[in-house]
């Protein structure tokens, strides 16, 4: 591994198998996109004609396409793709593949920030809430990262478990306040990861995210330049704190914002990334409408499953996906010790 | 001796002063509760059967350790002397929630037993909230003071236990006629309701939080379901769903799809505000566009429940709601 240095951390086994392989074929065929672009439609499609209103009645039923069922479509897509994408941009910046938002504490800062926003300011609306959350989500972020520059562990499972700890410790301040202005069940409505109450009107804030899309999509040569670390970054003339500033940024906006309308999407940021680069190496350029499209997959799959097991009601979509996510992972896991193996 | 061994052992001594200086004047506070109970002296030992069938005799009523949050208020009101109680339990609109003289257990997901040993009642009133396990822990604490269980038998109707908690409630403290005005209001209450319902009207439970509006069942779901059996209403959607704090899960479209002439609601982030007249979970339902068609929207016939409903949920919330439903039921 040493000789490797684009990945300094020992979970690269995941990409390197694949690398060799997907050299051959990164430029040449066009069509495995067209088919995903295909697929994410016809998973579109889906979400569109699934829900408990009869859509096809003109009488009554035909508004709720408009009211509930593009928006909630629209929602799981700008979701799906900017978690995934937050994470995919976080693994490049740790320079390891077990880290996302969910595992480096933003997602508790964002919530540490909705829930002193109710505390000092109660009446205030979901736009200064989410305001607050993404700024929290971003200072978060950078403590974090200022962490991971003093202590330079670099190994592969502790960034992730500092992370957690982080994430750990930031909240239970946040129960612990919770329970004092008594905010715990206000906290675990705002943060259930559940689409059901998107419809017009109420989605819009999601709509940001597209911004932080294009950013990454524009600057995605310096993230992956970043990626090969600081030495390397500065080496060929990146100006890396600027890059890595941006990179929080863009991630701490994606989460706060998905954080506060949807909730918490455990595990997306993990796996979405995982799979694409498993299967395509680490190019982040070509990879990035990969991740888009993954991430779309599998919120949209899981938020099929979750509005139609237990109809008329439905599971939040958190669950469904903490445990594909969960079994996801551990496949993962037990792949990078396989071809680790050789 | 090191200065470090020589600080501990200071700070030791400071801290065992502050205990005992907290023990004694916890006693005189108990000396002096005792003194308001004396007025009972000779009513007691009483023995009386409670909820759950058990006999109970009390020999006094001077220290009481109540967990049972339905009886909070009646406490209150009939100046039981309380003297251990989940004090992070109780309504802010209780008069004993800001009590120092009571010493505070907690809430039942956290108990401190310890408070009971200190307070040495010798009556506990026990509910639902502290159940099995914490009951347990409360005879533990207080192992010679009687123990009433407010438990009534699963499937109780809510008329029926009202009448027969109440009615229990008055002969263990000797406020027989207060009881009865009591319950004499509640079924007035629940008259003045039902005279006021149509069958016609469908009713829907919800429950709402920050920013979700989620589905209360008619059966066991919380809040609503209560009046649902007590004027039986007309469910505008009849599916079993959880007895969960939460409610159910449910798209906005399966609410609009029930199509309910009216709108029982319990909110869950009321006590989150100041104000009583907190109007946002009105708002988080009337500003929806996909339920801007449903009658009960467009009439306007929506109840919320007062904002300490679900930290009381005693005969006075019942009262309470029941009367604001009287007056919020679309006219026959």
């Amino acid at each position: 591994m040493h000789t490797q240095a684009r990945r300094v951390t020992r979970t690269d086994p995941l990409g390197a198998a694949a690398r060799t392989r997907s050299a051959a074929r990164t430029k040449t065929r066009a069509w495995p996109l067209a088919l995903a672009i295909l697929l994410t439609l016809g998973l579109i499609a889906a979400s569109l004609l699934v829900g408990v209103a009869d859509i096809t009645d003109t009488s009554g039923g035909a508004e709720f396409l408009f009211i509930t069922r593009i928006p909630r479509t629209i929602a799981l897509v700008l979701a799906g793709a900017s978690m995934a994408m937050a994470g995919l941009v976080m693994q490049l910046m740790t320079q390891n593949r077990f880290v996302e938002p969910t595992t480096v504490g933003t997602t508790e800062w964002a919530g540490l920030g909705l829930l002193l926003c109710y505390i000092l300011f109660p009446v205030s609306s979901v736009f200064v809430k989410m305001l607050i959350a993404i700024v929290f989500a971003f200072l978060g972020t950078l403590v974090f990262f200022a962490f991971l520059r003093r202590v330079t562990l670099k190994s592969s499972l502790i960034v992730p478990i500092v992370g957690i700890m982080f994430g750990a410790v930031i909240s239970s301040i946040t129960t612990f306040l919770a329970l004092q202005f008594d905010l715990l069940q206000v906290l675990g409505g705002w943060f259930m990861g559940s689409f059901t109450h998107i419809e017009i009107g109420r989605y819009e804030p999601l709509w940001v995210v597209l911004i932080a899309a294009v950013a990454v999509v524009v600057v995605a040569d310096r993230f992956t330049v970043a990626g090969l670390g600081k030495d390397i970054a500065t080496t060929v003339g990146l100006n890396y704190e600027r890059v890595v500033l941006l990179g929080v940024g863009l991630v701490a906006l994606v989460t706060g914002v998905v954080t506060v309308v949807i909730g918490s999407l455990p595990f997306l940021g993990l796996i979405v990334p995982n799979l694409v680069s498993m299967i395509r190496g680490d190019n982040l350029r070509s990879n990035i409408p990969w991740v888009f499209l993954t991430g779309i997959w599998v919120v949209t799959v899981c938020d099929l499953i979750s509005r139609t097991v237990i109809m008329p009601f439905e599971v939040p979509i958190s669950l469904v996906l903490g445990i594909i996510g969960a079994a996801v992972f551990i496949f993962m896991l037990l792949r990078a010790r396989r071809t680790s193996a050789h | 001796m090191t200065s470090r061994r020589l600080l501990a052992a200071c700070s030791l001594a400071i801290a065992t002063a502050i205990t005992l200086a907290g023990c004694s004047g916890s006693t005189t506070e108990d000396s002096s509760s005792a003194a308001s109970g004396t007025a009972n002296a000779d009513y007691y030992p009483v023995t009386v059967t409670d909820m759950a069938g058990n006999e109970v005799t009390i020999e006094s009523a001077d220290s009481v350790a109540i967990t049972d949050n339905r009886f909070f208020q009646v406490a209150a009101d009939w100046d039981v002397p309380v003297t251990a109680a989940p004090l992070d339990l109780f309504s802010p609109q209780n008069p004993l929630a800001e009590s120092t003289d009571i010493l505070n257990i907690g809430t039942h997901s956290e108990p401190d037993f310890e408070q009971v040993v200190a307070a040495d009642p010798d009556l506990i009133i026990n509910g639902y909230r502290f159940s099995e396990e914490n009951a347990d822990g409360m005879q533990d604490a207080a192992p010679d003071a009687a123990f009433v269980d407010m438990n009534g038998p699963e499937g109780q109707p809510v008329d029926e236990y009202v009448t027969e908690s109440l009615t229990l409630m008055g002969e263990v403290f000797n406020k027989q006629d207060e009881a009865e005005a009591l319950i004499e209001d509640f079924h007035t209450a629940v008259d003045d309701a039902k005279a006021s319902y149509d069958p016609e009207t469908t009713v829907m439970g919800l429950v709402t939080t920050g920013k979700e509006i989620n589905y209360s069942n008619p059966t066991d779901g919380r809040g609503s379901s209560i009046f649902f059996d007590l004027l039986d209403l007309t469910p505008a959607l009849d599916a079993s769903g959880s007895e969960g704090h939460m409610g159910d899960d449910i798209s906005l479209e399966a609410i609009a799809g029930a199509n309910a002439d009216f709108f029982l609601v319990l909110d869950r982030s009321a006590a989150v505000s100041e104000s009583a007249e907190d109007q946002s979970a009105l708002e988080l339902i009337t500003a929806s566009p996909s339920l801007a068609n449903v009658p009960a929207v467009v009439n306007d016939a929506i109840y919320v429940m007062p904002g300490d409903y679900y930290l009381t949920e005693d005969v006075f919330a019942y009262i309470a709601v029941l009367d604001g439903l009287a007056e919020s039921f679309p006219a026959k």
